[in-house]
């Protein structure tokens, strides 16, 4: 431990990272290029290619030779940067979170990325380093994270196991997580697209040929066929599950969660309790039949760094059941209320079914106008969109208990959302004149999301003086009004 | 109905938003003018000219003599001890509640237009949103915001 204090460089393997972010970032530049130069003066290209290359490579090499890490005192102090020379201290009181990720390479090499994040937003870390030992990682861990507490305390929290509930993901679940996924929609895209990327290198009469004998075998095998397909897309998407939420355990500890996942590259996030802004359970279409659904958290700050896209999962999949107890133990604040909730007016049901046909209204004219033979496709839009502007109006509503709000609310997937008085930032109401007729008027309200941005939530088309008297709830001004 | 806001913002705004909406219409016609040149240059037919004009001159009344008297009439705020009450909107209308002390910072602001007629724009920003007063006195935006900010952040909540 006392080489911490020493500045130090990250394994060498830190090379290889930085020539492989350097190389994603190039890539864009690269294919452009390539698709720029295909035909004339390839040549040129290729060379040029050669020397991004070696560059990369050299800086990748500079920029690990420069970077020395270090502990003093109640700080870690970075030195970095090629031709300006940066130094960046960080006081471990303000630290939020470390975390330590491991990918494929890092797992074969036995290292860890270490993420230390502070309270500042940003899209980085804000020190990140990108391979040091597993060993090494984890004393720097400690260090940072421990030194001001009493050793015994640590002790007395890790031995007493009712304060410190871990679960773990069961491999059936996951199974059924992977194949509720559906990523096989978003697959599909995926694989339509590379395909159609694909085709000018394949040569034309291989189409002929393939379009011949796909002709050739009739209906039945074309459909055959394209289920199959289905089913590959469907078992990737179970694997990409199952490659993301694998080992998938949640632990508490004192005010703090801890997240780990991944079956190739291992992830962990540290979320403090007091910086969850709101908790959500998300039932998406395909799971919904089946009762079950994701419990996530909306969390103030965090880096796009850290792979948590917009929301912290908390639990991938749970049965709609186990929710109840599973926040019960991990989030006693955030357990869901049994009442029903106050739902959305029934004059508001022709405005939700209307605003959800008015889109399809624009697509139905332009395929009338251009492709009049499909005018069928329409009507099944109308159709589609019509009853989930209903199931919108459905799913829609709120309930107020103490300081603690719960909406529900439905885009494709329903979400049930429960947020305290205090984590939200500001109130809105809105009303357009044809809600102004009928009395209506819908509820915005925001709080922080990701990155330090604004995440809004709104319920459409609430009775007007419901909204009334949620302002009143809200308003910290009860007495004058 | 909960009662709307009681101060209005100042009443030269009128006057400030009629100037900048004579700016943005003036763009606007000079797409028109040249497209009136072209029409003359290249033989085009003209009833698409025409359409425009007139497209162009209705739209210039409304924007000009009628939006900035509406959205004056529309705007309101208020003050109170514990939260910012706002409203406004012509079409959509939006009455917004901010906690004092969910109020991260407040910023005053003044375009040349604004400062021809000492007013300033008082920016209230939360860790979520951001809402703006259009055009207030230079006094009373910075009043407005000292008040505020002596306000905001009485306690102090994790975000």
């Amino acid at each position: 431990m006392m080489m911490m204090y020493k500045p130090r460089r990250m394994h060498p393997a830190a090379v290889i990272f930085n020539f492989l972010r350097f190389m994603k970032e190039l890539t864009f530049a690269i294919v452009a290029g390539f698709l720029a130069f295909k035909g004339t003066s390839f040549g040129y290209f290729i060379a040029a290619v050669i020397a991004v290359v070696v560059l990369a490579l050299v800086f990748s090499f500079l920029s690990w030779y420069r970077y020395t890490y270090r502990m003093e005192g109640d700080e870690l102090r970075i030195e970095y940067g090629i031709f300006i020379r940066k130094k960046r201290y960080i006081s471990k009181h303000r630290i939020q979170s470390i975390d330590l990720t491991a990918g494929v390479i890092h797992r074969m090499l036995n290292l860890v990325k270490v993420q230390v994040e502070t309270a500042g937003s940003g899209i980085d870390s804000e020190a990140s380093l990108k391979a040091v030992r597993r060993e090494d990682g984890e004393a720097l861990r400690t260090m940072l994270k421990r030194m001001g507490e009493q050793p015994e305390d640590t002790e007395q929290i890790s031995s007493d196991k009712s304060a410190n509930p871990v679960k773990k993901i069961t491999a059936k679940r996951l199974f059924i997580a992977g194949s509720t996924s559906g990523s096989i929609g978003v697959l599909a895209a995926l694989f339509a697209f590379v395909f159609s990327e694909l085709e000018q290198f394949i040569p034309d009469h291989f189409f002929e040929a393939s379009y011949a004998w796909l002709i050739g075998l009739g209906i039945t095998i074309i459909i055959g066929l394209a289920v199959v397909v289905l089913f590959l897309l469907w078992v990737l998407g179970i694997a990409g599950t199952m490659i993301k939420y694998g080992n998938f355990t949640i632990a508490k500890q004192g005010e703090e969660l801890f997240i780990t996942r991944g079956l190739l590259e291992k992830k962990q996030l540290t979320i403090p309790l007091q910086r969850i802004q709101a908790v959500g359970i998300e039932e998406s279409m395909i799971r919904q039949p089946f009762g079950f659904a994701t419990v996530y958290a909306e969390i103030a700050g965090g880096s796009l760094e850290n792979g948590n896209e917009y929301s912290a999962v908390l639990f991938p999949i749970l049965k709609k059941d186990e929710v109840a107890s599973f926040l019960e133990t991990f989030l006693p604040a955030y357990v869901p209320e049994e009442r029903r909730l106050v739902p959305i007016p029934g004059k508001a049901r022709k405005f939700y079914v209307l605003r959800s046909m008015l889109p399809v209204l624009l697509v139905a004219a332009s395929i009338m106008y251009f492709f009049p033979q499909l005018n069928w496709v329409s009507a099944v839009l109308f159709i589609i969109s019509g009853v989930f502007g209903w199931l919108r109006y459905q799913d829609g509503g709120f309930l107020i208990k103490g300081d603690r709000m719960t909406i529900c609310y439905r885009v494709w997937n329903k979400r049930t959302v429960h947020l305290f008085h205090r984590r939200i930032q500001a109130f809105e109401m809105m009303q357009h004149p044809l809600q102004r007729n009928q009395g209506l008027a819908t509820l915005k309200l925001s709080i922080v999301g990701m990155l330090g941005a604004g995440k809004h939530f709104k319920l459409k088309d609430l009775e007007e003086r419901v909204v009334d008297r949620l302002f009143d709830w809200y308003s910290y001004q009860k007495k004058e009004r | 109905m909960r009662l709307p806001p009681r101060n209005s913002i100042a009443r030269d705004a009128v006057k400030v938003w009629k100037i900048m909406e004579t700016i943005y219409v003036g763009f606007f016609w000079l797409f028109i003018i040249a497209g009136g040149i072209s029409v003359f240059w290249f033989d085009f037919p003209r009833w698409p000219l025409v359409v425009a004009v007139i497209v162009g001159v209705i739209m210039s009344y409304f924007v000009i003599f009628q939006i900035p008297e509406l959205r004056w009439r529309r705007w309101r705020y208020e003050v109170f001890e514990q939260e910012v009450y706002i409203q406004h909107g012509i079409l959509i209308q939006t009455r917004t509640l901010v906690p004092m002390i969910r109020v991260q910072h407040v910023d005053t602001k003044q375009g040349p237009i604004l400062k021809k007629y000492q007013l300033a724009s008082v920016t209230i920003s939360t860790a979520a949103t951001t809402h703006e007063i259009p055009a207030l006195t230079e006094e009373d935006a910075a009043a407005l915001r000292d008040r505020i900010s002596n306000l905001a952040r009485v306690d102090d909540d994790d975000v």
